[in-house]
């Protein structure tokens, strides 16, 4: 038995984390949730149940990966890699044809410049597709990635004198095609704390779509150009994440890579990944001016779950005066996005945001924020197919419009307030 | 006899399609509950959204005579929510509503499947709670509850669930909907509540359940005292419950169980290398009062061997303390792959024996044993690890659980606490009544279910009473 299946040994039937999982609480089906998952896999890889028993791969593409379910085990049962593993060996060669374009398109640098060029000038009109029809749902997730907060560009290529730490940011598929507001103030938000940014050619795609959706060939390729991307620079350059999805599987390149040639340069660039909300915590974070906004902060599954960054964003919010975080309910689980899930999976995922979107919208705040590309596109298209115009921020747009009401960004050239 | 086409499609017509599984690796999920020792495939798995489904569902399994499982969350310890596949499993997982909370009169109104954690935390804003609190709780449903009379840490105080429930509406194994007890308590006659509470699914189907809350204590205080041994804490469990003062809550946990739950996620901050911890909890209606009691169980607890006694500081340092008892039992999967965990009461009094004995059969058979139990209830909770790929351990395990069961029996104890017999406990059933008793339980069970539908198999060992094996016809 591999060490990724035998995290599944600990297991003891307790149930303790059906109520964590999102698709359970949709069905309430023993097969929809963790503990039967758990079933199925032990059962199937110990060959009590053939790869094509009725439902087995039904039951294991419809889990989310969102990992909730690890969070909540007192055994410590390792869910996630399990699922990756099993995943790698039932879909090889059967995967839905949506996620198989999503993967390709991710993976093949080519094919990623244009569908993300196409997707931008589509944004412009994106705003009257929206709406509640699966066509509309996909136009107000492409809508949500619209820049919401102030620009600043101009300052993005300052530098920094006496730089505090330097930091290498990831920069990944999604959010360089559709995030780059995040990028850029990503970049302003630590330069205003005193960081010194290195750009690191060689990047490419996390990999995490294809790891999650069974495609281990394809994760490994795009892992292994990063890992050696990263190589290149000094050793005590931080990489920043600001997509928990991506700073997740960072964090996990060395079991992917385990037994390969690049396994300790995919460990070292473990050690030194990091969520942007974490950097920032412990550089402080600079204190800006006033957001006197109510807002609510939705916890992205790869950052609580996966990552067990929970504090972090809760910290850097905190420190942004008149910013009033509002609890809502069920914070802890998936908005149902989970990578290409929404896409394979629309049905299930719509119930899921359903949920997220019912207990945002009794919160009754001004703006949303949560760390994820994924996450921002799905409650954002969620909110927009209600007719409801909440913006979906990520936490560090927050920092940054802080930042901007300070003056930080002023007519000075120093970042350094 | 499988399932018929015709019973089949007359369950997809009354719940659709989308809530009938009968694919291979569908029924394989709900072959078992939190017992690991048993697995049984069902015929078929229902899941009705409403009670009016269940009530339709039980006539046609009544005029057809199928039998019948229901099934809550599947957290049950005796294999109660099993099913042969010439049953049909009823989930009751989707009737989670919570229909009725009523302040004024300290009641709520709920469907079996809601969560027993999700009643209290609706209640909270009223200062309300439900006072059985299963270490299950996060887990469970309240119609799993009251099929096994569930109990929990704070029952030593306020009781089991027996106590808590007022009135059921039940759907009778012939399809008929009748209504126990009643709002206000049993007006009259026979404790009918009190009967089909714990009847483990073979009585009917718990359709409605309308609870007692209790207002939140207003004050609370949580002990937790280290010991060099087992023992020597078994003999302070002994001393308080002789001091006469009634703790709201009195556990124990030996060193795996505190190992294991350290190593957690819930880590409690128990210190590791004690033998045994035990978690003391007292509430009243003033800090006075409960200040003076925790003083004099904090004595009690120095002059009976406890290396030292600490209390909680806050809510938050309580609710951890907590966490780690209430999840000892999911941290042991650390131990080993599969995990049973036994259920036995004994004489309060005979505790220190009784743990000593367990440690030495234990030993005996080459296996690791935790303890986390109810130490004031004297309700044992010995988990033993093994590997069900293991046949040989396998073995052991059930030899051992069997000598531990003779054990609790010889010093005056009984085989089940709260987990229930299910199908795991039957074996023990005469060692504990006579031909005569378990007689009057069968003719009980037939008078709530002539055809013999309702949770075949399970409680009652049918060799033990031959007539009515041959009166009902039907059994495993
Ligand atoms: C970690 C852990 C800790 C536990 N701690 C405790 C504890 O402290 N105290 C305690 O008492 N138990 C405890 N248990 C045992 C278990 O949680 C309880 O027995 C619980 O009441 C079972 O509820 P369930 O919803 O999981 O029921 P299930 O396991 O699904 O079913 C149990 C039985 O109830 C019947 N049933 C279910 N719903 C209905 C209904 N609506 N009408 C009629 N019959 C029904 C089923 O047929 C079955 O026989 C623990 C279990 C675990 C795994
Ligand atoms: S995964 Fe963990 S929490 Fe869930 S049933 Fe298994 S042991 Fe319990
Ligand atoms: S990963 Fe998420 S969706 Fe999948 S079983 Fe765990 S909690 Fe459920």
């Amino acid at each position: 038995m591999t060490a990724q299946l035998a995290g599944l040994a600990p297991c003891t039937h307790c149930g303790f984390c059906l109520q964590s999982c999102p698709t359970f609480l949709v069905t309430g089906d023993e097969a929809d949730g963790p503990r039967g998952r758990i079933e199925l896999m032990r059962e199937f890889t110990a060959g009590r149940i053939p790869a094509d028993a009725n439902g087995l791969r039904y039951h294991l593409d419809r889990c989310l990966g969102c990992r909730a379910c690890e969070t909540a085990c007192p055994s410590g049962v390792e869910y996630g890699s399990a699922l990756e593993e099993v995943r790698a060996t039932l879909n090889a060669d059967s995967l839905p044809i949506t996620s198989r374009i999503v993967n390709y398109v991710m993976q093949d640098g080519g094919m990623q410049r244009v569908t993300f060029a196409g997707a931008r000038v589509a944004r412009a009109v994106a705003r009257h597709l929206a709406g509640p029809s699966s066509l509309g749902f996909a136009w107000g997730m492409l809508d949500a990635t619209h820049a919401t907060t102030n620009k600043h560009a101009a300052h993005t290529t300052a530098s920094v004198q006496e730089p505090r730490v330097r930091v290498a940011l990831f920069t990944g598929c999604i959010m360089s095609g559709l995030f780059s507001h995040v990028h850029e103030a990503t970049a302003r938000v630590l330069r205003a704390n005193g960081v010194q940014l290195m750009a690191v050619p060689g990047q490419r795609c996390c990999g995490a779509l294809h790891a999650h959706s069974g495609q281990h060939a394809d994760a490994v390729t795009l892992a292994r150009a990063n890992v050696a991307a990263f190589a290149q620079i000094p050793e005590d350059v931080y990489v920043v994440a600001n997509s928990a999805g991506c700073g997740a599987l960072l964090k996990e390149y060395p079991r992917l890579l385990s037994g390969d040639p690049v396994e300790e340069d995919a460990m070292a660039l473990a050690e030194r990944t990091c969520d942007v909300s974490e950097i920032l915590v412990e550089l402080g974070p600079t204190v800006g001016g006033p957001i006197p906004l109510r807002m609510a902060y939705d916890p992205p599954c790869h950052l609580q779950h996966a990552q067990r960054v929970t504090d972090p964003p809760l910290r850097i919010l905190e420190s942004i005066p008149e910013l009033e975080l509002v609890p809502h309910a069920d914070a802890h689980l998936c908005c149902g996005s989970a990578g290409s899930y929404s896409l394979v999976e629309p049905e299930l995922s719509r119930s899921i945001l359903d949920r997220k979107v019912s207990t945002l919208a009794a919160a009754n705040v001004d703006v949303i924020t949560t760390g994820n590309p994924g996450c921002i596109m799905q409650i954002g298209a969620g909110l927009r197919a209600v007719g409801d115009d909440t913006p979906v921020v990520h936490p560090v747009e927050l920092l940054d419009r802080s930042y901007a009401a300070a003056g930080y960004y002023g007519s000075q050239r120093s970042s350094t307030p | 006899m499988p399932l018929s086409p015709q019973v089949r499609a007359a369950l997809v017509r009354i719940v659709s399609d989308r809530w009938v599984r009968a694919a291979s690796a569908q029924l394989e999920t709900f072959a078992r509950d939190a017992l690991p020792t048993a697995r049984s495939i069902p015929g078929i798995v229902v899941l009705p959204g409403t009670r009016d489904e269940v009530i339709r569902i039980i006539r046609l399994l009544a005029h057809h005579e199928v039998p019948f499982v229901a099934r809550g969350a599947g957290t049950g310890l005796s294999g109660g929510a099993l099913a042969n596949n010439d049953a049909v499993l009823i989930a009751l997982t989707r009737l989670n509503r919570i229909l009725e909370v009523d302040p004024q009169n300290r009641l709520a109104v709920v469907e079996p499947g809601v969560v027993n954690a999700r009643l209290s935390e609706a209640v909270a804003e009223f200062g309300l709670l439900y006072a059985p609190d299963p270490s299950s709780q996060t887990a469970c449903t309240l119609g799993g509850n009251v099929a096994e009379n569930a109990g929990g840490p704070h029952c030593l105080k306020y009781g089991v669930t027996s106590n808590h429930v007022l009135e059921l509406e039940v759907v009778l194994p012939d399809g008929s909907v009748v209504t126990l007890g009643s709002r206000s308590g049993e007006p009259w006659g026979p404790d009918l509540v009190g009967l089909f509470v714990g009847s483990e699914g073979m009585f009917g189907i718990a359709t409605r359940i309308t609870v007692r809350l209790l207002p939140t204590p207003p004050s609370i205080r949580t002990l937790l005292a280290d010991f060099d041994d087992l023992t020597t804490a078994g003999r302070a469990v002994s001393a308080i419950i002789a001091s006469g003062i009634v703790p709201a809550a009195l556990e124990m946990m030996d060193q795996v169980c505190i190992e294991v739950v350290e190593a957690s996620i819930y880590a409690a901050g128990y210190p590791i290398d004690a033998a045994a911890v035990l978690l003391v909890e007292l509430d009243g209606a003033t800090d006075d009062q409960v200040a003076a009691e925790g003083a004099a169980i904090e004595v009690l607890l120095m002059r009976h061997g406890a290396r030292s006694v600490r209390a909680a500081s806050d809510a938050a340092e309580r609710a951890r303390l907590w966490q780690g008892r209430k999840k000892a039992f999911g941290a042991l999967g650390r131990m080993s792959p599969d995990l049973v965990v036994q259920d036995a009461v004994v004489p309060r009094s005979a505790l220190p024996e009784v743990l000593d004995s367990i440690r030495a059969i234990a030993s005996h058979h080459g296996l690791r044993v935790g303890n986390v139990f109810h130490a004031g209830d004297g309700n044992l909770h010995p988990n033993i690890g093994f590997d069900r790929e293991n046949p040989d351990e396998f073995e052991r395990v059930e030899q051992a659980s069997a000598a531990i069961m003779q054990v609790c029996i010889a010093a005056g104890g009984t085989i089940t606490g709260e987990h229930g017999v299910g199908v795991d406990k039957r074996r023990y059933m005469t060692d504990v009544f006579d031909a005569d008793t378990l007689d009057g339980m069968a003719r009980l069970r037939q008078a709530f279910d002539v055809a013999g539908i309702a949770n075949p198999g399970k409680v009652i060992p049918t060799h033990a009473c031959r007539e009515w094996t041959q009166g009902a016809g039907r059994h495993v």
